[in-house]
């Protein structure tokens, strides 16, 4: 960690350094480490220690950007050097308005010493007792633990001067049996708050109520979703619906359909970084002020998320969702999905099922088959079960899904009170809180051997 | 003039080395790697992505006390390898406290060489606004129906120094450089969206070579043809659901052959040590040398060495030189891509399969160019004897179970075949299968004239998440009574 008066005293320097009209800094650093585990034992042992640092300016509305990971005067210099020379190579982006100006943020914890300071000796320590509690049951265990920390800082020549510190740690783990398996994770900015055993005593128990799995047909049936698998599918949803590319493009589910009903009344779907039950953050890449974005709201479709750029295209606000500089392309992103809960617990969504399947995750999913209809396919994975007259009735062999999630979540039978938090894509920087979801049908299209 | 300071940072390499033979590591390696990117993308006719990236740093593997711990960082300093080599060996101890064996590597022998990409014209050096100008050009052809609603083209310039030492004494440099452009329409008309993509979709095609790769795609002789077929799309019919014979183009196969052959033959995952995340394998050390995994015509190869490859280099990460290994032939499963840890596991010595994305990741076992070689037939006779069947073309969508059984993927476009000649086209079409039936089904490859190496340049897995290039040489093919259009 460079800490907050270095990093603003020299990016500060380079920012106002630099001749083009408008001059953006934004580093990101990260010091974490990473344990993989499989066969009740450590394979994989790692650790980082990294920086990057970009510069974007523009020479009127010609944007140029460069990188490094280097943090020298000298090589921060040339990367601004780059920058410049690549403006001046640039066509004009007749939307581009300016960057962003000084904004305030949410005051906002994200920052646990303890989890920045996490040994992989610590790590290995609080894996042997869940290594042993498997080999007791037979079992082996594979996943991960990871912690860590790390730095954004976000200087430009409108007046942003913005530093937040980070943490996280996050866990999953993977528990098998010759003829099934379960799956339980952890996501917290406190390494403190995962509690290893229960995670791992979660996994345990569902890879052995799944042992030796029977047959199921293909054929639509009604599902109980826990979290990881609401969120797996909502991490696609996100990238081929939520962001203001797609939207943009018109290849989106969302295009046309702003205020009109596109799911079930129960389906409320909302970006927000602020909001201290997720991994919080306080701004984005271009150091606007993070704040709730409804996406989906009782069913209608509310908004998309919006980087500074493709917001101007509509005349609009940036609503906090820019990547960093070099992704700038990508448009706005969805990095702090909630899902809202519901009043019932997953016992009472499994209790009403008469004849349907309880899903734990989902493997491979892909998104882009028809992007307007939000047809997502991929696998159960890790302890799918049947559900007969509303009790789980043992393991199931995996089943492929191809459905569109529009219609599939048109029909919603339940919500839990109770969320999750899931890694995503993005990391340390967002994540998804879900609930567990029952949906009165689910299409099934294939299936595989085990 | 050389544009990397190897030399001075060989020398601080060495001194590591020393350091860690002297702190009784059981093995030890160093990798510094310096890596320069290019980005351009333009959508319509704006440019909204043109950055360069320099990432440098290095990595520390290490076996202490019987177990692995690897370290890295970006300050290239004497003194900050000194202290990551440190902390390198103290992870690994952490990993002993959980051991059930010693780690063992395969003999190897130490290499010292170099490697370099042979390249025509440097990337780095051809200016901006050429390239520029070249794209403006195609999305200009693109844009020239109002139906197609965006035009996106890109190239992407990739160049890497490495420096590789090891306490057993090994001492490599290689110089990598790869390219790579491509192209894609997008038609909209009411909620119906199509794409069409040029030479290959998700960003195009990419090899290890210059400028000229990009020369040799002839991005504006194809523009038009892009652009009517995605418009053709808007109205084309759902392809049917039902069983057809299929005749899959060479882009396809390129992704068929990674996804169903290149991740199952990964030794690591059929050892459970990927579980975590990619999964695991249906290709367990049972089926070796016992499973009929395809037809008799079906050889696939894992090699390094193929000219222009993405998966092309002088040395994996482990220091092992580039090699050719068989992993299917005439269709049975004969081999893994391995490490030199996994590949005792088989009796074997390493593939030379390691390599890391960058400094600051662990080599993993990766696909280097994994071929499907070549067949007899000529494309047009085999769409001739292919009457009733389909041509689908372009990857869209890809999914597999975690034991890369059962696949399903989306392609942009599929034909009717009546005789001999591309009929109906058909928008939205998927196929979907069980891997060694439908490798078992296959029962014509084209021939050399029709065989490309294509480049993937985005093959995730591991965690933290590494993207590994890598690439496919392949050629049409056609499989026998497969079942298509299931999204119904």
């Amino acid at each position: 960690m460079i800490g907050r008066e270095r990093l603003w005293d020299t990016l500060g320097k380079m920012v106002q350094s630099s001749p083009a009209d408008h001059t953006e800094a934004v580093f990101v650093g990260v010091e974490s480490g990473l344990t993989r585990f499989a066969n009740n034992y450590i394979h994989q042992n790692v650790a980082e220690t990294n920086s990057k640092t970009y510069f974007r300016v523009a020479l009127g509305r010609k944007i140029g950007v460069a990188a490094t990971n280097a943090f020298s005067l000298n090589s921060l210099k040339q990367a601004l050097k780059n920058a410049l020379q690549i403006a001046r190579n640039q066509q004009e982006n007749p939307y581009f308005k300016g960057i962003p100006g000084q904004a305030a943020y949410p005051q906002l914890d994200t920052f646990d010493e303890k989890t920045a300071r996490f040994t992989p000796r610590q790590r290995a320590s609080k894996l042997k007792t869940i290594f042993k509690k498997a080999a007791n049951k037979n079992m082996a265990l594979a996943g991960s633990f990871s912690s860590g920390a790390g730095e954004l800082v976000v200087i430009n020549t409108a007046g942003v001067t913005a530093y937040q510190p980070f943490s996280s740690a996050a866990t999953a783990v993977i528990a098998m049996t010759d003829t099934s398996s379960g799956y339980a994770q952890g996501l917290s900015r406190r390494v403190g708050d995962l509690d290893i055993r229960a995670i791992a005593t979660k996994a345990i128990d569902r890879a052995h109520r799944c042992r030796n799995p029977k047959e199921m047909k293909p054929d639509q049936y009604e599902v109980v979703l826990e979290p990881a698998a609401v969120a797996s599918l909502l991490e696609w949803i996100s990238y081929i619906g939520f962001g203001s590319k797609a939207f943009q493009e018109e290849t989106s589910f969302m295009a046309g359909k702003i205020g009109q009903k596109i799911t079930g009344d129960q389906l409320t779907i909302y970006d927000d970084a602020t909001d201290q039950a997720g991994q919080a953050f306080p701004f984005d890449f271009e150091g606007v002020s993070k704040r709730k974005v409804e996406l989906i709201t009782q069913g209608v479709a509310r908004s998309v998320v919006y980087d500074s750029l493709s917001a101007a295209k509509e005349n609009k606000a940036s609503t906090g969702n820019a990547l960093t500089p070099d992704a700038s392309g990508e448009g706005g992103i969805a990095l702090n999905l909630f899902v809202e809960g519901g009043e019932d617990s997953l016992d009472d969504l499994i209790g009403g099922v008469e004849n349907g399947l309880l899903v734990t995750r989902f493997h491979y999913i892909n998104g882009y088959i028809d992007t307007p209809n939000a047809v997502l396919t991929g696998m159960t994975r890790d302890g799918l079960m049947r559900i007969k007259n509303g009790k789980l009735r043992g393991g199931v062999k995996n089943l492929r899904f191809t459905d569109s999630m529009l219609r599939a979540f048109s029909d919603i039978r339940g919500i839990t009170a109770g969320r999750e938090l899931v890694s995503s894509w993005w990391d340390a920087l967002g994540c998804i809180t879900a609930p567990a979801v029952r949906l009165g049908s689910f299409k099934f299209t294939g299936k595989t051997d085990f | 003039m050389h544009p990397f300071p190897g030399k001075t940072m060989k020398d601080k390499l060495k001194t590591t080395i020393d350091y860690l033979k002297s702190r009784g590591v059981n093995y030890g390696d160093i990798r510094y790697v310096r890596a320069e990117t290019e980005s351009i993308h333009l959508t319509d006719e704006t440019v909204d992505t043109l950055s360069k990236d320099i990432d440098q740093g290095f990595g520390i593997r290490v076996i202490a006390d019987g177990a692995w711990g690897f370290a890295s960082s970006s300050i290239c300093t004497a003194a900050e390898m000194r202290k990551v080599a440190h902390r390198a060996i103290n992870i690994a101890r952490a990993s002993a406290m959980t051991k059930k064996a010693d780690v063992r590597l395969a003999e190897a022998k130490p290499q010292s060489g170099t490697y370099a990409t042979p390249f025509d014209s440097d990337p780095f050096k051809v200016r901006l606004k050429p390239k520029i100008d070249l794209l403006l050009q195609v999305n200009k052809i693109l844009k020239k129906d109002k139906r197609i609603k965006v035009a996106e083209s890109s190239m992407g310039f990739f160049r890497m120094h490495q420096v590789f030492c090891s306490t057993e004494g090994a001492e490599i440099e290689q110089d990598i450089l790869q390219s790579g452009a491509g192209y894609t329409a997008t038609a909209v008309e009411g909620s119906e969206v199509q794409k069409r993509s040029y030479p290959n979709s998700h960003g195009g095609d990419f090899g290890t070579g210059g400028y000229e790769i990009v020369e040799r795609m002839n991005l504006l002789d194809h523009a038009e043809r892009v652009r009517e077929e995605a418009i053709a799309l808007l109205s084309a019919p759902p392809l049917p659901a039902g069983r057809r014979d299929i005749v899959i183009g060479g882009s396809q196969m390129a992704l068929q052959v990674h996804e169903s052959c290149g991740h199952p033959t990964e030794l690591d995952r059929v050892l459970g040590t990927e579980i975590s995340l990619a999964g695991g394998s249906f290709l367990q050390l049972d089926k070796l040398n016992q499973l009929q995994y395809g037809s008799r015509i079906v050889t696939i190869v894992a090699d390094a060495t193929v000219p222009g490859g993405l998966g092309t280099f002088g040395y994996d990460d482990e220091g092992i030189p580039a090699r050719r290994d068989l992993l299917v032939r005439e269709g049975l499963f004969v081999g893994y891509q391995t490490s030199r840890e996994t590949a005792l596991a088989v009796g074997r010595t390493s593939s030379g399969a390691m390599r890391a994305d960058g400094w600051n990741r662990l080599p993993l076992i990766r696909m280097t160019n994994i071929n499907l070689e070549p067949g007899s037939a000529e494309f047009d006779d085999l769409l001739a004897d292919t009457d009733g069947g389909l041509l689908l073309e372009t990857n869209k969508s890809w999914s597999i179970d975690d034991q890369r059984l059962n696949f399903m993927f989306g392609v942009e476009i599929a034909w009717d075949i009546k005789n001999g000649q591309k009929g109906q086209i058909y928008k939205n079409p998927l196929y979907t299968g069980i891997t060694p039936e439908f490798w078992n089904s296959c029962d014509a490859i084209c021939n050399e004239k029709y065989w490309h190496v294509w480049g993937v340049p985005n093959c995730g897995k591991g965690e933290p998440m590494q993207t590994a290039r890598v690439a496919h040489g392949t050629a049409p093919a056609r499989f026998r009574n497969i079942e298509v259009g299931v999204t119904k």
